[in-house]
């Protein structure tokens, strides 16, 4: 998914800024309570959000049309047939019914059975997302690997040749959508040169080599937009800084060169907006491979989603949909969590 | 007593006993193009700063003060075009490589910065800050480096240096980090501090503290140091020198006691005018000098100050050279203000009379 | 730069260069902005107009015998697909679905997420909470996902994918709004008017509006190309724009059906969408660079 819309995020969360003013203890150490006090309110909102996200999903599937016990009872049954199938799903129960029983299962670990194929849900998810997980590791990664050493280099030198490249040229490569970029390369490598599989997953028993040649298109697909999204977002924040900031001026004083005033006052600033739109984007990172995940026949938790719409498999597409979002809630409470680790600013309260 | 380097004695004292010149700067230009114009920043600057002392450097807003002494520091954009001579020693900064710049800066001259808030890095604690500062002229181990800035946090006066040294920016005041920021200035042991506005971000109070340190650090160090400001009050206070500069030029130049003792530029009046007296009745019109400082990329003929000075006449229009007209006391003016003959400092009528009010 | 007054400031920034770069710069911005708008007005109207002006067979029914023409067949200019179907009309009649979902579900998401932003930030207090909470589980949800789920519940098909996609461009907008809306409502000018006497309406209008609308309209600007790629998204996996009626997505998808044999019919509607949305995103970047005054 382009992940374009993300704004560059500035100051840290009020609400954590707002504890740090309100005078934390001058420890050199990270042990405070105060953080500790931090994660555990963030999880605390944290999880009615998570709540809310699953009724909505539930009240999504039960909108979806379709009678799953009818699919399941075939096309030749009786109407009683269907009623046994029916109240053997458990679907002739009110809807709020079904949502509880749902919840607490999750909760216990039961996770219900594939309307499709009969498996525990539970067991479909533990074979899928290793898949998955790899793929959106990989990506992640890869697109930090990437954007961080370009736009230091690119900052070096701003206007300069490599600078310019980099600019044009992530900014094509961003407007490209990744299912497109995902069949290019497909094209150029699989279909013409031939040199990488087009489709299929390989797992890491049968050898490491053939499992990431099988990975690395789909990660490429993903990691590429993201890439010079980081990229163009940390060289701008980057030369900005070098242009304007006053410390920038101090480290040119004490006679630094360079690169060490680049990597030592710049990106140590320019950390913190590049962790929030990481973070803010790890939802647009793991949905997207629900559609790479299609294109190249990856048996990982984004195609077992779409199987599953297609199929109105409620019990799966309910808990992969969860998943996703859930991924993204987690990940933003975790860049909360992270500035307040890394800020010395709040960490160490100030005056 | 610090463990501080001595100051290398290289340089002859003068027969007359006055302390070795430790930087010359001659004819200082700084140009830069903008929009198919150029402006001239800097128009000729000399001057000379000895061992021990503080010059004062005085000006409104784009009288190209900070340009110049940037230009010191070889702290201008490329597009900068850097004339004249400035030697430090035998060494020639005009015309260096960046390269070449960062041997010298922060080693043999050094600057402080106007606002401590900013020009600390937040995410540094102050230590490192420090110890990044002695490293960059010193290949010191870590430790001792350490060892080296709590000296430094020591000597700038601040209390608890050891936890000093572990705190962030943003746990200290603004006199505490512009303490810091003279420490940092000072770590390599530099010839000439430069002070750029280094105090008026600071309250009244914490302005003469800091003040009161640099004077301090210059008799216990021998450091030069070039003060920066737009504040004459502090200039007399605390320099040895002043160097009042106009349109890039310095217009009058003296030590602190003969020029305030005898002030002769009109500009150099008028500013002294138009500081509020204690004994100013509460609803006086606080007094201006009338017009615009002018634009550096249009200087006009002759004086750059004719056509504010109520003084000027059809002489003015050929540019009055910057001479020592009398002993220790240069300036440029076809018609000085004589205090002894009775002229009043203030926006001064040709008569002489003080202008009821400044337009 | 750690300098005291503007003037020397602006002396010291490193964007003063020599000369030629001032008149470049100039050229530079007319071409940034004149460019990717006439992209956009030559797209709608390729593909508006287009279909009507120019001899083109219809986008659906061609001949199965006809299959796989290569580009430059009489007729056919860039060639014909699997079934039949002439390229050209049906990439310009994609573009029209395509744009036609990406103006509405951003025409919808601005006035509908503008104006929820706005009220959530004029009430404040608990309906404000409630409201962004509400909100907030929406943008949680990665947006392809959310689009897919509403999708499947709604149908394929043209108004659906619209409704779809608006979902999750509403709440986006609404945040911005909202962030918007309480930025200006605190500036000093907006308090004058109330004070001054002004009714609610007539601030609204004259003074917070004004001061809102080019952040959201930058939003939107951004919205376009996020919109024409998540509706190809969609169309791609049979859940946006149904076949046969062409959309960029779906002929992406049927192109990938015979990648090997037939790469071009990728890459048309691809070359299409990178078109669209790197214009719109040119736009955007530089139209919100215009006025902030860069």
């Amino acid at each position: 998914m382009s992940s374009v819309p993300v704004e560059r995020a500035p100051a840290p969360p009020g609400e954590v800024r707002e504890r740090a003013e309100r005078g934390e203890s001058p420890l050199g150490r990270l042990t405070g309570s105060p953080l500790v006090r931090l994660i555990v309110r963030r999880v605390l909102v944290a999880i009615p959000l998570l709540l809310a996200i699953s009724v909505l999903v539930f009240v999504l599937l039960e909108a979806m049309p379709g009678d799953p016990a009818r699919n399941q009872a075939g096309m030749d049954a009786t109407e009683e047939e269907v009623e046994a199938v029916r109240k053997s799903m458990g679907l002739d129960r009110p809807a709020h019914e079904r949502y509880l029983s749902w919840l607490f299962g999750a909760l216990t670990g039961d996770l219900g059975r594939s309307s499709v194929s009969g498996l525990p849900v539970s067991q479909l998810l533990a074979e899928r997302m290793p898949v998955t997980f790899e793929l959106v590791f990989l990506a992640f990664v890869i697109s930090l690997g990437i954007a961080l050493p370009v736009a230091m280099l690119a900052a070096r030198k701003p206007g300069g040749v490599f600078d310019r490249i980099v600019m044009v040229g992530s900014m094509t490569l961003l407007a490209v959508p990744n299912y497109v970029l995902a069949l290019l390369l497909v094209i150029v490598f699989a279909v013409t040169l031939r040199m990488l599989p087009s489709i299929g997953f390989t797992p890491i028993e049968v050898g490491l080599w053939p499992n990431l040649q099988s990975v690395i298109l789909p990660t490429l697909a993903l990691a590429i937009p993201l890439g010079c999204f980081y990229a163009r977002f940390l060289r701008g924040d980057l030369v900005e800084q070098m242009n304007s900031a006053d410390y920038v001026d101090t480290a040119r004083a004490k006679g630094l060169g360079p690169w060490r005033i680049l990597w030592q006052h710049a990106f140590r600033n320019s950390s913190f907006g590049l962790l929030t739109i990481v973070g803010l984007n790890v939802g647009a990172l793991v949905g997207g491979t629900v559609i790479i995940e299609q294109i190249f026949a990856m048996p990982g938790l984004g195609q077992l989603m779409l199987q599953g719409v297609g199929a109105r498999d409620t019990a799966v597409v309910q808990i992969c949909v969860f998943i996703f979002a859930a991924v993204a809630v987690f990940a933003n409470l975790f860049v909360d969590v992270m500035y307040a680790v890394l800020d010395p600013r709040i960490r160490y309260g100030g005056r | 007593m610090t463990t501080v380097d001595a100051f290398p004695s290289d340089t002859v004292t003068r027969t007359d006993g006055e302390p070795p010149v430790v930087l010359r700067v001659d004819d200082l230009r700084v140009t830069f193009t903008r929009g198919g114009r150029e402006i001239h920043a800097v128009n000729g600057l000399s001057y000379t700063v000895r061992r021990g002392r503080m010059l004062a450097i005085i000006g409104e807003s784009g009288s190209g003060k900070s340009v110049s002494v940037r230009a010191l520091m070889g702290l201008l954009p490329p597009s900068a075009v850097v004339e004249g001579s400035a030697l430090l020693g035998d060494e020639q900064l005009v015309g260096r490589t960046d390269r070449a710049m960062r041997a010298i800066r922060g080693r043999d001259v050094s600057m402080v910065f106007q606002d401590p808030a900013r020009s600390l890095n937040p995410t540094m604690s102050v230590g490192a800050q420090i110890v990044e500062a002695v490293r960059a002229h010193r290949p010191l181990p870590k430790r001792e480096a350490a060892a080296r800035a709590v000296e430094l946090l020591k000597l700038v006066r601040l209390s608890a240096p050891e936890r000093r040294f572990h705190e962030y920016p943003h746990q200290l005041s603004g006199g505490m980090r512009q303490r810091v920021m003279i420490a940092i200035a000072l770590a390599a042991d530099p010839k000439v501090l430069i002070a750029d506005e280094a105090t008026t971000a600071l309250d009244v109070t914490t302005q003469a503290q800091i003040m009161e340190l640099l004077v301090d650090l210059q008799e216990r160090l021998g450091t030069a140091i070039i003060m920066i400001s737009h504040d004459l009050g502090l200039a007399a206070s605390y320099a040895d020198e002043v160097l009042v500069m106009y349109a890039g030029r310095a217009v009058e130049h003296a030590p602190t006691s003969t020029l305030f003792g005898n002030v002769r530029m009109p500009y150099t009046a008028a500013l002294l005018g138009a500081i509020p007296q204690l004994t100013t009745p509460s609803h006086a019109r606080l007094t201006v000098i009338g017009g615009h400082p002018p634009d550096l990329g249009a200087l006009p003929e002759g004086c750059a100050f004719r056509e504010r000075c109520p003084r000027a006449t059809e002489r003015c229009i050929e540019r009055p050279p910057l001479e020592e007209h009398e002993p220790a006391h240069a300036y440029a003016c076809w018609h000085p203000v004589d205090q002894r003959a009775g002229d009043v400092l203030g926006p001064l009528t040709e008569t002489g009379d003080v202008k009821e009010e400044a337009r | 730069m750690a300098v005291a007054d503007t003037t020397t400031r602006a002396l010291l920034s490193p964007t003063i260069g020599v000369e030629r770069s001032i008149r470049w710069a100039r050229i530079r911005k007319r071409l940034v902005i004149g460019v990717p708008a006439a992209i956009v007005v030559l797209l709608f109207a390729a593909c508006f107009v287009g279909p009507y002006v120019l001899p083109l067979p219809a986008p659906i029914g061609g001949d199965v015998l006809n299959s796989s023409r290569p580009p430059g067949t009489p007729g056919h200019p860039l060639g014909t697909d699997v079934n039949g179907n002439d390229v050209l009309s049906r990439l310009l009649h994609g573009g029209q679905a395509s744009l036609i979902v990406a103006v509405a579900v951003n025409a919808i998401g601005l006035i509908v997420g503008g104006l929820i932003g706005a009220l959530s930030a004029y009430l404040g207090g608990k309906a404000d909470t409630i409201i962004m909470r509400a909100l907030d589980v929406l943008i949680a949800f990665p947006s392809l996902v959310l689009t897919i789920a509403i999708a499947q519940v709604l149908g394929p098909s043209l108004p659906n994918t619209i409704l779809a996609l608006s979902a999750f461009s509403i709440p986006g907008v609404a945040r911005v709004a909202r962030s918007s809306t309480l930025r200006v409502t605190s500036m000093p000018f907006v308090q004058a008017a109330a004070l001054g006497g002004s009714p609610w309406w007539r601030t609204l209008l004259f003074h917070i509006a004004p001061n809102v609308l080019p952040q959201l309209l930058n939003f939107a600007m951004l919205g376009m190309g996020i919109v024409i790629v998540t509706e190809g998204a969609l169309s791609f996996l049979g859940l946006g724009i149904p076949a046969p009626a062409p959309s960029w997505g779906n002929m992406i998808y049927e192109g990938q059906q015979s990648l090997s044999a037939t790469p071009l019919l990728v890459l048309w509607p691809s070359l299409a969408l990178l078109l669209a949305v790197l214009s719109f995103n040119l736009l955007g970047e530089n139209v919100r660079d215009e006025m902030s005054g860069r």
